[in-house]
């Protein structure tokens, strides 16, 4: 569990030594670009722990789910239709979801150890 | 956990944390620019502006040509057309005009050019002149002449080899320029700091300034026929 964090943190502290910043008209699709990685990282934890970790799965669905959120937030604004909720909309409620399973199996795990400290791993 | 799936997933965090420093860091930069609320409230304002403007523009027209037909009728036409074209006689620099003024005399530099330096920047051009004249009707000098060539609506200042060229007249140095108009006015405008005449000075060029309470420019002396251009019709260029 620590490593993502650190790794969050070794990446802002990169941002924060190289001074780049999006073009204003681009904050929006990035934004949801960073819910759609966040949910992404969420979703790999999740299946990392429940055991069915694909690492190929995992990065595709990083990047394509970043760059389709950002398209359709895109499209939507041409169009002149919201998009942009629909994409935080699920994307917010899956990285709930994940964090709701993902605490779930971290409390099971606890409680085991508790009870039988001599078993589990 | 799997090592491996950790290290997949913590190189993605590297990233998602750079993209969201970045992004961190444009928001704060688009909360300081201005609202786009405040741009749209200003845009309407301005909108509203300009319509009020259009619609009283298009009252004093009204208005101007009720004047003008009043005006008409309390005078007899012959008189109000004698006046009306003095008017434009002297708008167009036809007659000679007195007033007080500003003479300003320019010589060339006597400062000799250092080895490597450009000689020509120690001479008065065509477009010293040019700025110093645009300057004085910007400062709202009424007349002004060039070397007793008056300076018409259709006057050229431009080089002509070693001499300046106005109203297709040869001029040389010194320059003497006068003009009709506010005479403080007119030399603050000129004597401004960073202006034209601080600008010629640098490069050694002799500017003197002359207040003067009365100034006779003559009239402007050539030829006033138009070749190609005529006047359009008034009333949609029924020939």
């Amino acid at each position: 569990m620590i490593w993502p964090l650190l790794g969050i943190f070794v990446g802002m502290l990169i941002g924060l030594v190289f001074p780049f910043s999006f073009p204003a008209a681009y904050a929006r699709y990035i934004a949801v670009a960073i819910l759609a990685g966040f949910d992404s990282v969420f979703g790999g934890l999740r299946s990392s722990i429940e055991d069915h970790f694909d690492p190929v799965i995992f990065v595709t669905g990083f990047f394509s789910n970043g760059l389709f959120a950002a398209v359709l937030t895109y499209i939507g604004d041409r169009l002149g239709v919201e998009i942009y909720y629909a994409a935080v909309f699920a994307f917010g409620v899956r990285i709930f979801q994940n964090l709701a399973v993902m605490r779930r199996y971290l409390v099971d795990r606890i409680r085991n150890r508790c009870k039988k400290p001599s078993g589990l791993s | 956990m799997k090592r491996s799936n950790q290290i997949w997933i913590t190189i993605i965090c590297v990233m998602l944390g750079v993209v969201l420093t970045a992004q961190l860091r444009t928001q704060a930069g688009i909360s300081q620019e201005i609202p786009t609320k405040r741009i749209e409230e200003m845009a309407s304002l301005l909108k509203q502006a300009e319509t009020e403007r259009d619609s009283l523009r298009s009252e004093v027209h009204k208005l101007q040509a009720q004047l003008n037909e009043v005006m008409n009728q309390e005078k007899s036409v012959t008189a109000r057309i004698q006046e009306e074209l003095e008017q434009a006689r002297s708008a167009a620099g036809f007659t000679d005009m007195t007033g007080p003024g500003l003479i300003i005399t320019l010589k060339d530099s006597t400062r000799v050019a250092q080895p490597g330096q450009d000689p020509n920047l120690f001479l008065i051009h065509d477009e010293d002149l040019l700025k110093l004249v645009n300057e004085l009707k910007a400062a709202g000098a009424e007349a002004i002449t060039v070397n007793d060539q008056r300076v018409v609506a259709l006057t050229e200042i431009r080089c002509a080899g070693p001499t300046i060229s106005v109203n297709n007249t040869r001029i040389g140095p010194p320059y003497v320029i006068q003009a009709i108009g506010d005479p403080g006015g007119l030399e603050s405008a000129l004597k401004m700091r960073g202006g034209i005449i601080e600008t010629m000075q640098f490069w050694g060029i002799q500017v003197q300034m002359e207040k003067k309470d009365s100034l006779v420019l003559p009239a402007y002396v050539g030829s006033h026929t138009f070749k190609f251009a005529r006047p359009v019709d008034k009333e949609g260029d029924k020939q």
